[in-house]
């Protein structure tokens, strides 16, 4: 069996397909009876990083979620249409959407602790996931969970395998559920808010290990902050949303050199007033 | 700005957790000076020791070795009644980073507003009529006051309680990540407020796990790392010339909105070297 | 406090009930139309324009001994209540601040008079220092006691260890002014959920020993005692248990109506809850209530 890593580089996916398109998308609240999010478009292709950058309550969980399928109760989409490669999704079955998950689309969320069972023994859950989605044999599932824990940087991994999460640190637990997140092989990745709780050297560890990814997986990633510097970093494009609105869309250069709405400017200025670039600036 | 009249003045100052063979250091020898009107950034990851230290100083944990000097009065040794009597003074005081957690929900604004100034011993008129000007100082409007906490917004809720850790005017003001529960928009209001304090005399220290947070409002960066002090000099010259490892990584970390493509495989070194 | 509760229709009834056993209890005896002691020749009427509530098996007025007995009654349940409340609540309190050594034994105190035996311990007590309703209650109350004991104890924790506690703390408070700001207003809601079930449990508990001869002494009536000897004549009087019973359920129903009604009204959601029905009722209907309880 050839490893993770040595299947994707050898052949990188270099088509053009869309893997996820998001037309036009509307998501209302049925309680309060009013549209959360009032139109969003975008579209990843393979190796692609699209980011979101809005306050909480912006509407920009609210977006993954629909692109997941799991929108809370009471929340439908009420407008456009979201195709995960090349199919509709609101026209999917339930058993549909679970060949779906893992398998093409994944995603990580910001508490990394609560997606894992805390009596199970890490690498165990990620095995159970491989065993599932690619009904590989014990013995194949911990060969791959093995592989996975080392693709995310996790020093030994054999050691983690075995442990509980309450002996992981966060940015360790994140990697875990990463790991767990590309096991089936998905082709695009969400990270909502998977670095916020994080510190900032762990945060970065976090970012870079995406990039990596990405890069060398072809995975496309659609990466989710509150912070417009998390999603310069990693993104070719960049979504500002603001309550429940695109104020601007387009290549990350163009956004942060030509910014059109009043927020993002002030986005923008507050990091180069509060941040490290007013020194760094200086060099 | 004078250094020779120091706030705060704490040296080779440790702190153990723990008893017997669970006993664990959490602060070995940290050394740190606060100048009258100096912004100090304390900056350093989970489980470094920041808040310790804060704690250490504000007298909640004692300390086994060092000494710690509060506007020229030393603390070290100081009895639960001593504490109390420098408290009440006011010289000293503490922002928390979720400010719906350390003001009271059953209590108005201006409840909590005025509880430091009764505590030592100020009528209720006297409290009441101090606080108004102080409103206008941190952006908030009078209406609040006969508010709940949870009536508030997050930016107004921590600008609250920024004014009730400057109603005693103190000497210091200890700020524990005071921005980092906050979306961007109040942020930069409370950052902004912290920016016009430093025409008062009053010094701040600014706890942050994130350099990038108070490189804009700080004169001077300490770093620390697993319970020491591993760097401590000016603002600019801690960002532009860091000289521990550590540092050179959490700047290298710290989001910016430039490309970070190239700082990649420097921050895959500088890890490298720190974990060696 | 009293305004939430008073916004809510469970709370105003509550307190409608409470009011009205409460003038039973003041003006009972002196509303008792005959002598409740004295008995007669018709013995086991029904109900009639002179007895209203007919007669028991001596012939005495049955409405008379309802009257006359509520006061002991209620008195009885009330005392419970509050030895219950000076006995557990102080202690809950300190057991948080008062170190270690007094945690510990108040906890294990606390523990010891859970697991005694509520009837047997009231006999044994009542016999030592004699049989008086007074003596039992007291002993009850103190029986009772760890319930107010645990809840004040568990409120006090939470508010203890809460930041803005540390706040007034680092403010240099003492510890007497966090009781008074900070904990009790979180402590109040608990301990008076914690006393209207306690009053209900009295009132059980001064019937159950009145029925088995402990505390009041017959012939003096209690409504415990009127249902105990009404249950005898059931064969001649099926309907009579009905008045004492009646009357026994209004008052323990309203006490946990009450209870019902503050935990609603405390804390966060409570708050929330009171403010949505403010919202939905008309502010004209609304403001009567607010004036009035302001």
């Amino acid at each position: 069996m050839t490893t993770l890593s040595e299947q994707r580089v050898v052949a990188p996916p270099v088509t053009d397909e869309v893997v996820l398109a998001v037309h036009d998308v509307r998501i209302y609240d049925q309680v309060n009876d009013r549209e959360i999010v009032h139109g969003i478009s975008f579209q990843l292709t393979p190796g692609k990083v699209v980011g979101i950058v809005g306050e909480s309550g912006s509407g920009k969980t609210l977006t993954c979620r629909a692109a997941l399928g799991i929108l809370p109760e009471h929340f439908a989409v009420s407008g456009g249409q979201i195709d995960i490669t090349g199919r509709n999704i609101a026209q999917l079955t339930p058993a549909e959407w679970t060949d779906l998950r893992g398998a093409t689309i994944s995603a990580v969320f910001q508490d990394p602790a609560s997606y894992l069972n805390p009596s199970i023994r890490v690498g165990s859950q990620i095995a159970e996931v491989i065993r599932v989605k690619t009904r590989a044999s014990r013995r194949q599932a911990r060969h791959r969970a093995l592989e996975l824990l080392a693709l995310v940087h996790l020093r030994d991994p054999a050691l983690v395998y075995d442990q509980y999460t309450f002996e992981l640190s966060g940015g360790m637990l994140q990697r875990v559920l990463i790991a767990t997140a590309i096991a089936a092989d998905p082709t695009v990745l969400i990270a909502d808010e998977a670095t916020t709780a994080l510190d900032v050297t762990v945060q970065a560890e976090i970012l870079d290990l995406l990039a990596d990814l990405q890069e060398r997986t072809g995975l496309a990633l659609l990466v989710v902050s509150h912070d417009l510097a998390v999603v310069a970093q990693l993104c070719d494009e960049v979504l500002v949303m603001r309550e429940g609105h695109v104020v601007e869309q387009g290549p990350t250069t163009e956004v942060l050199q030509h910014p059109r709405h009043e927020y993002t400017r002030m986005l923008i200025a507050e990091h180069e007033q509060y941040g490290l670039d007013r020194y760094l600036d200086e060099h | 700005m004078s250094t020779d009249n120091p706030v705060l003045t704490v040296t080779d100052l440790e702190v153990h957790y723990g008893a017997r063979r669970r006993r664990r250091q959490a602060l070995n020898g940290v050394s740190l000076e606060v100048g009258r009107g100096e912004v100090v950034g304390l900056i350093g990851e989970t489980g470094s020791g920041k808040s310790t230290f804060a704690r250490a100083v504000l007298g909640l944990v004692p300390f086994s070795r060092g000494q710690v000097l509060i506007d020229g009065e030393d603390v070290t040794g100081h009895s639960q009644r001593k504490w109390r009597e420098l408290r009440r003074r006011g010289v000293i005081q503490y922002v928390f980073q979720d400010p719906l957690r350390s003001l009271d929900p059953d209590a108005t604004i201006e409840d909590s507003l005025v509880e430091p100034l009764l505590i030592r011993g100020d009528s209720r008129a006297d409290a009441v009529a101090r606080i108004r000007p102080l409103l206008s100082r941190v952006h908030l409007d009078d209406e609040l006051l006969p508010r709940l906490p949870g009536e508030l917004s997050g930016g107004q809720r921590q600008r609250v309680a920024v004014a009730r850790a400057l109603v005693t005017e103190p000497a210091l003001i200890i700020l524990d990540e005071p921005v980092s529960a906050l979306d961007s928009a109040n942020r930069v209001g409370v950052l902004e407020i912290l920016k016009e304090l430093r025409s008062a005399e009053v010094s701040l220290v600014f706890i942050s796990h994130d350099l990038g947070s108070v490189a804009g409002v700080a004169d001077r960066i300490a770093v620390m790392y697993q319970g020491q002090l591993v760097e401590n000099g000016p603002a600019r010259d801690v960002i532009t010339a860091p000289q521990h490892v550590y540092t050179r990584l959490l700047i290298g970390s710290a989001p910016t909105l430039r490309s970070a493509a190239a700082n990649r495989s420097e921050r895959a070194a500088l890890r490298a070297l720190l974990h060696a | 406090m009293t305004r939430r509760v008073f916004a809510l229709g469970t709370g105003r009834l509550a307190v409608g009930i409470l009011v009205f056993i409460g003038l039973l209890a003041v003006l009972g005896p002196y509303l008792a139309p005959h002598d409740p002691l004295a008995s007669s020749t018709t013995t086991l009427a029904g109900s009639s324009w002179k007895h209203w509530l007919g007669t028991d098996y001596l012939g005495r007025d049955v409405s008379s001994r309802l009257l006359a007995g509520s006061r002991t009654s209620v008195l009885g349940s009330v005392e419970v209540a509050l030895v219950a409340l000076v006995v557990g609540v102080v202690p809950g309190l300190l057991s948080v601040y008062l170190g270690r050594v007094f945690e510990w034994t108040s906890l294990r105190l606390a523990d010891t008079l859970i697991a005694l035996p509520f009837l047997v311990f009231a006999v044994a007590v009542t016999a030592l220092l004699g049989n008086g309703i007074t003596q039992a209650m007291l002993v009850v109350g103190v029986l009772v006691s760890p319930l107010f004991f645990r809840v004040s104890r568990a409120a006090t924790l939470a508010v203890a260890r809460s930041q803005y506690v540390e706040a007034a703390l680092i403010s240099g408070a003492s510890i007497g002014w966090v009781v008074r700001r900070h904990v009790w207003v979180k402590v109040l809601p608990a301990i008076a959920v914690a006393l209207a079930q306690t009053i209900g449990v009295g009132f059980i508990v001064v019937s159950s020993l009145s029925f088995l001869g402990i505390g009041v002494q017959p012939p003096a009536p209690t409504w415990g005692g009127l249902l105990a000897s009404d249950l005898n004549y059931l064969h001649f009087q099926p309907y009579a248990p009905i008045a004492p019973a009646a009357l026994i359920m209004a008052t323990v129903w309203g006490c946990n109506l009450l209870a019902d009604a503050i935990r609603d009204v405390s804390g966060e959601n409570g708050r929330a809850l009171v403010n949505t029905r403010k919202a939905r009722a008309n502010g004209a209907r609304l403001l009567p209530v607010e004036s009035r309880t302001g």
